[in-house]
């Protein structure tokens, strides 16, 4: 008996390496990259550890020159944190009275919360060509605040569902007391639900950030030039050049990849909680 | 809020549906005409657009399939009592964290012909004599974006599930276990109908996002080679603003939306079914 408990044991272990193995090495790979010189990248076969560190690829990201990939690279790194933290930010203040309206009215109103999760679920090709053409004719093509306006649309909904719960969760008897010493509507919801709903916002605020530092599919259509171009597009773009640099693209990879890893694994346990959430009252 | 949705969703997905009747071009050039149904009649004899259909079908149900149950063993196995899991939990959310574009570029990076490490791996362990041009056969280049996908995105499926398994009451399995359940009756009786309201949640998140598949894809390979990688999303996007036909490109997504909603329902039904 305990020599099977321990075959088991070491099968499990060895499976718990290759997993570790599996998430690590692609990652790992992109790393080693970044950080090799344009002939290590290109012996046959490959040089896996590189002769010397070299972090020119960084050094030339990082150097604002006219014209020059540096330039297009920060403007991005630039344009990615003003349409992220525009959108979250105009998500929020749309979304806390309609999530509240949500919560405490439940019936007809919950039509408007079913529609809003059923966008989420159409392809956003389904509505893109609309607001291609209503963009261009108001002249707001390539602008970091129309993407962000843009991007509210896919978080609005996602935010309104995970809210929601969130509210649901606090007693509606705090806001009957309140109620009675003559608090009115926005007093009842700045004062009572707010501060027990600051641990929700900040995780839902948070995914909501890394959806919009994630997002391409709009990018590509409504930016097209360093003033509105977002990291996923320059990135994408880098890797498209027939000529390429792989260490340069492994290593602007690299740094698109550090914000949403390190606030990641951070606020792992808050993340995990609100994926939860959203999750199991469906 | 309620304004705000209808102006950036319910108004063009109006727009979407005017234009499906229509042989609207993307600059506007010439006055739109209606022509009625022809756009969605010539979409069922688009051989184009069915082989797109079936493309995202595919990848949809290839990368949910794997992505679940690669998901489901990986939560299992962080949930036992091991050394060295706490580590390995902080790792899943890397794969999670990693943006689209960055795993598809890397995984780009990986497959190259001539100095990917694949090929390199491969060749130095003698699997393969020769290099591989992985995403440009006609063959190998969906399996190839299928991988990448289920790397990335096996971790949520992982997360959710793990979360869910530490909710697991500890005096129902200690119960069984003095009844003498076995391994797997503990498994199938205790575990999984526990597990499977989070794992349902996770399949629906999937499945959406799979089958509106673009961005990956797009990266990629743009749809090639041979269009055997060109998925829904990606044709209309092609018919659209390539061709700049919106008049077709909508009722192609029409289509699409009709598509994925009768996904949806019937998933639904199913739900209502078990629940019974």
């Amino acid at each position: 008996m305990r020599k099977r408990i321990r075959i088991s044991t070491v099968l499990q272990y060895i499976a718990l390496v290759l997993l570790s193995v599996f998430i690590i090495s692609p990652f790992l790979w992109l790393l080693i990259m970044a950080i090799s010189s344009s002939a290590d990248l290109t012996t046959k076969p490959l040089r896996w550890i590189p002769a010397q560190v070299d972090f020119s690829s960084f050094k030339e990201l990082f150097t604002l020159g006219a014209n020059s990939r540096g330039e297009v690279f920060l403007y991005a790194l630039r344009n990615s944190l003003t349409t992220a933290i525009t959108a979250v930010f105009i998500s929020m203040i749309a979304i806390i009275p309609a999530a509240w309206v949500f919560s405490r009215f439940p019936g007809r109103k919950n039509l408007v919360l079913s529609l809003a999760i059923f966008t989420f679920m159409l392809p956003p090709i389904a509505y893109c060509i609309p607001l291609y053409k209503m963009l261009v004719r108001f002249n707001l093509m390539d602008n970091s605040f129309s993407l962000a306006i843009v991007y509210c649309t896919i978080i609005l909904p996602f935010c309104a569902w995970l809210i929601k719960e969130s509210i649901d969760g606090i007693p509606y008897e705090l806001e009957e007391a309140a109620i009675i010493d003559g608090a009115g509507l926005f007093h009842r919801i700045r004062d009572i639900v707010l501060p027990l709903l600051l641990p929700a916002l900040g995780t839902v605020a948070l995914m909501a950030v890394i959806m919009a530092w994630d997002e391409y599919f709009y990018a590509l259509l409504f930016t097209n030039s360093k003033n509105s171009m977002t990291l996923p597009v320059v990135i994408a773009n880098l890797a498209s050049g027939r000529q390429s640099n792989y260490g340069l693209i492994a290593a602007g990879g690299v740094l698109a990849s550090a914000p949403p890893i390190i606030l990641g694994m951070v606020f792992q346990r808050a993340l995990i909680k609100g994926l939860i959430t959203g999750g199991v009252k469906e | 809020m309620i304004a705000v949705m209808g102006i950036v969703i319910g108004y063009p997905l109006f727009q979407t549906v005017l234009y499906s009747f229509t042989n609207a071009d993307l600059l506007g050039i010439e006055a739109p005409s209606f022509v009625g149904f022809s756009n969605f009649t010539s979409a069922f004899s688009d051989r184009g657009f069915l082989q797109s259909l079936r493309i995202s079908g595919i990848f949809g149900i290839a990368v949910v399939t794997a992505e679940v149950l690669i998901g489901t063993a990986v939560a299992l196995l962080l949930n036992e009592p091991l050394r060295g899991t706490g580590i390995v939990r902080v790792l899943l959310i890397l794969p999670w964290a990693v943006p689209t574009i960055v795993n598809a570029i890397m995984w780009r990076l990986i497959y190259n012909p001539e100095y990917g490490a694949l090929n390199s791996l491969l060749y130095q362990l003698n699997f393969i004599d020769k290099y591989i041009s992985w995403l440009s056969s006609a063959d190998k280049a969906l399996g190839a974006i299928i991988v990448a996908d289920i790397w990335k995105n096996f971790s949520l499926v992982a997360m959710i599930v793990l979360a869910s398994l530490q909710a697991l009451p500890e005096p129902q399995v200690e119960a069984a276990k003095i009844d003498g359940a076995n391994g797997w009756q503990r498994f199938v009786n205790i575990t999984l109908p526990h597990i499977i309201p989070s794992l349902q949640v996770a399949m629906v998140l999937r499945i959406i996002e799979a089958v509106k598949v673009f961005d990956i894809i797009y990266v990629m390979t743009k749809g090639g080679p041979a269009n055997k990688t060109r998925s829904a999303s990606i044709f209309i996007y092609q018919e659209a603003f390539t061709n700049s036909r919106i008049g077709s490109g909508s009722a192609f997504a029409m289509i699409m939306v009709a598509f994925i909603i009768a996904l949806i329902l019937t998933y639904l039904r199913l739900l209502q079914k078990r629940g019974r």
